[in-house]
């Protein structure tokens, strides 16, 4: 049960969206989200809208894929439209009857918010859909590198999270033996009001931390017998290199983002 | 930390990949994406293990991994809030030392107290985070303060029990003894 689910949103292509540098696309993420607080009417939103199908027609995703991103998000888009058109007043009156009344204003923002929820979750989903964990690992290690100085740890951050990373299919993997192995001698998982299910864990648990420590201290000898210590100097198999092409990205996202901002 | 440099890290990184896995299993789910699971039980479980440094180091490592692979961005101040400081403030359950020579009555006492503390610290940051996005998205005249309040405690107050319940069977197992196989 535990071993379909999939480590991030990653989908594999061979496209130049996916090519872009980690870093590179980190920051323009980060200048897009801006820029989508900056716009003050729909032709931003519309032209963002382009900016971004153009972006997904570039990167090869799967269409569907990019739109299931959405689902989670469905009810909170949904509420704030509801709420908006019924609460926020101001403007023509619509329709009215009683004491409820949609106006103008109310209708206008509420699509305008939900416009810009639906941009913000496409856009920040197209990078992790085309960026894999390990890049973007890279590339926040890079942006939190000026950080060094105030005493962020950037380099043993993203050791760390490497790590992690490269062990949550092990160990869902063990907790999934484990749990069998425990239901075998007949442990119940599934039953029970919350608390009780919680402390039926136990038997998980405890097998699951001492082997996650475990691997641990293997680990940590492993680096050690192999001189790691820690960031500073330390080399790299792969070295993150901006090429043109990122620039060019930059360049055209600045662009649109300042464009849009206007409007 | 020197000396246990490595090690801290390379448990930093089982503890993280821990909690989510642990995050994958939720005991119930939120309609707006908050979960009651025991994601929180590996970081607290290092958090008292080494010091708080090395909890805010942990509550750090998994947001930015939370990050990666489940963003929800709606608000640039929300990311902040919502990844990588809440769990970062986990560590301030580090303050409250917990020994082993002390009573199990007086250790069950500070564990309370050290993961008051270290929620306390993961609510207010959600408590911001869900009041500018109320604030940005709801109409005015709401009080977006309550409606924040309500749905962070709403299932930051069932985990952290279970974190409490389970914390106390694992702590001589896990907290008191560093060398433990």
């Amino acid at each position: 049960m535990l071993k379909d689910i999939t480590i991030g949103q990653y989908i594999p292509r061979n496209s130049i969206i996916h090519r872009l540098d980690a870093r590179m696309k980190i920051i323009i993420t980060t200048l897009m989200i801006i820029s989508l607080f900056l716009i003050e009417g729909f032709t931003g939103f519309g032209i963002f809208f382009l900016f971004l199908i153009i972006m997904i027609f570039m990167s090869k995703l799967p269409v569907k894929k990019v739109l299931k991103g959405l689902k989670p998000i469905l009810f909170l888009i949904m509420l704030t439209l509801v709420i908006h058109i019924f609460l926020t007043k101001g403007g023509e009156v619509l329709w009215s009857w009683k004491f409820i009344s949609i106006e103008s204003e109310g209708v206008f923002t509420g699509f305008f918010m939900v416009s810009r929820i639906l941009l913000l979750i496409l856009f920040t989903s197209t990078l992790t859909l085309t960026t894999s964990p390990l890049q973007l690992t890279d590339g926040i290690e890079y942006i939190l590198t000026p950080l060094k100085r105030f005493g962020v740890p950037a380099s043993e951050l993203s050791m760390m999270m490497t790590i992690a990373l490269r062990f949550i299919p092990t160990l869902l993997e063990e907790a999934d033996k484990i749990m069998k192995a425990q239901m075998a001698r007949g442990a119940d998982f599934e039953s029970g009001n919350i608390i009780q299910r919680a402390k039926n864990l136990i038997p998980l648990l405890v097998p699951l931390f001492i082997s996650a420590f475990r691997r641990a201290d293997d680990l940590a000898l492993a680096m050690e017998s192999r001189c790691y210590r820690g960031g500073e100097g330390r080399t790299r198999l792969h070295e993150l290199r901006y090429h043109y092409r990122d620039f060019f990205a930059l360049g055209t996202s600045l662009i649109i983002g300042i464009i849009v901002s206007y409007f | 930390m020197e000396k246990n440099r490595v090690k801290i890290m390379t448990e930093v990184g089982l503890a993280v990949s821990l909690a989510a896995v642990l995050n994958f299993m939720p005991l119930w789910k939120m309609p707006q994406g908050g979960s009651v699971s025991l994601e929180m039980l590996p970081i607290l479980l290092v958090t008292l293990r080494w010091d708080w440094k090395t909890g805010m180091l942990a509550g750090a490592v998994y947001g930015f991994l939370q990050l990666i692979i489940n963003p929800y961005i709606i608000h640039p101040a929300q990311l902040l809030l919502d990844y990588p400081v809440p769990y970062l403030m986990l560590g301030l359950a580090g303050f409250i030392i917990l020994q082993k020579k002390d009573s199990l009555k007086a250790n069950s006492l500070r564990l309370f107290l050290s993961i008051s503390l270290g929620g306390a610290g993961r609510f207010l940051s959600h408590l911001f985070s869900g009041a500018i996005f109320f604030g940005q998205y709801a109409p005015e005249g709401q009080n977006p303060w309550i409606y924040s309040a309500i749905y962070n405690l709403s299932y930051l107050i069932p985990s952290l029990i279970l974190c409490y319940i389970l914390l106390l069977t694992l702590l001589n197992r896990f907290v008191f003894d560093k060398e433990s196989r």
